[in-house]
């Protein structure tokens, strides 16, 4: 892994399944991961992705890209900031690139874009050996 | 937000919020489940991640928090300090919550079998500030998920940064925040 690699874009089409099955799989019953008329009433377009599947995608983003690549990928943090909410029928696209490479971990740059603005940007620190 | 009744509002918010942070790490408790394999395959079908790893025994490392989740119907304990704080800004009429950083380390992959429990602290409040979304405070408070050794000690296993805007939706009445 070196300084200014990119990772390929990846697409995520964001559907009412995704949100309520990754909320229900991280174990988050808020209800404006799964039901549209409470999220509406909040506020919201819609039911929205919730924030550990954020974490989830944006480390499944870097991970497949090291499995398809062979490379060293064991995940030692990920940092995000939260902009746009991802509501369904929008595209979640991923882009990344590695940054410093240091003391056997590389910083890799990720933003998930969604039609409203950035959703996630933010770092993943990938152990990547000596 | 500068007028007399609102600075004793804001005194009122940052001494709550020193008390608070004096509790340092509390609210321990237990996830509901050891790490297991079933509720890791439900995680990767619905993230469609079919990292063969975890299939053998090892959690994806953003699952740490998710052992510790309070599930349906689940409220935080009362001396919970994110929580608390929460409830403090709510009734000063900060009601609207809106998560704005998620900071994950992980020290190592859990393994199957393994009995996570978690701690809370609240690490900073933050304002007022005028953001996009309307005045409020950045309350920023730390998780720190650790496993048994088979010594009996514990071992830190995973940490997690979260900071939330809690804030005055914008067209609500400024009062409201003065509480």
């Amino acid at each position: 892994m070196r300084t200014g690699d990119t990772i390929p874009t990846w697409e995520v089409p964001i559907t009412p399944t995704l949100v309520v099955s990754t909320a229900i799989a991280t174990r988050d019953f808020q209800d404006v991961h799964h039901d549209r008329d409470i999220a509406q009433a909040a506020g919201s377009k819609d039911i929205f992705v919730n924030i550990l599947t954020s974490t989830a995608l944006v480390e499944r983003y870097v991970t497949d890209w090291t499995g398809a690549t062979g490379q060293a990928g064991e995940i030692a943090g990920i940092a995000i900031r939260l902009g746009a909410p991802a509501y369904p029928y929008d595209t979640l696209t991923f882009t990344g690139e590695v940054g410093a490479v240091e003391d056997g971990v590389a910083t890799i740059a990720v933003t998930g874009a969604v039609s409203l603005g950035n959703h996630v940007t933010g770092t993943v620190k990938v152990r990547v050996g000596a | 937000m500068s007028g007399p009744t609102s600075m004793s509002g804001h005194d009122a918010i940052m001494a709550e919020a020193e008390r608070i942070k004096a509790l340092g790490e509390a609210a321990e408790r237990e996830a509901r489940d050891p790490v297991n394999q079933p509720t890791i395959n439900n995680w990767l079908e619905a993230m469609g991640n079919t990292d063969p790893r975890w299939k053998a025994g090892e959690a994806p490392p953003s699952m740490a928090q998710v052992w510790t989740m309070y599930g349906q119907g689940g409220k935080p304990p009362a001396d919970d300090p994110l929580h608390g704080m929460m409830k403090v800004l709510t009734e000063a009429g900060y009601t609207a919550v809106l998560g704005t950083n998620c900071e994950q380390e992980y020290h190592r992959t859990l393994k199957v079998g393994e009995h996570v429990r978690v701690t809370t602290a609240l690490d900073s409040v933050v304002g007022p500030k005028t953001t996009g979304m309307g005045v409020g405070y950045f309350v920023t408070s730390r998780n720190t998920w650790y496993a048994a050794r088979s010594d009996g000690t514990s071992e830190v296993v995973a940490t997690m940064l979260f900071r939330v805007l809690k804030f005055v939706p914008k067209g609500a009445a400024a009062e409201e925040a003065q509480g």
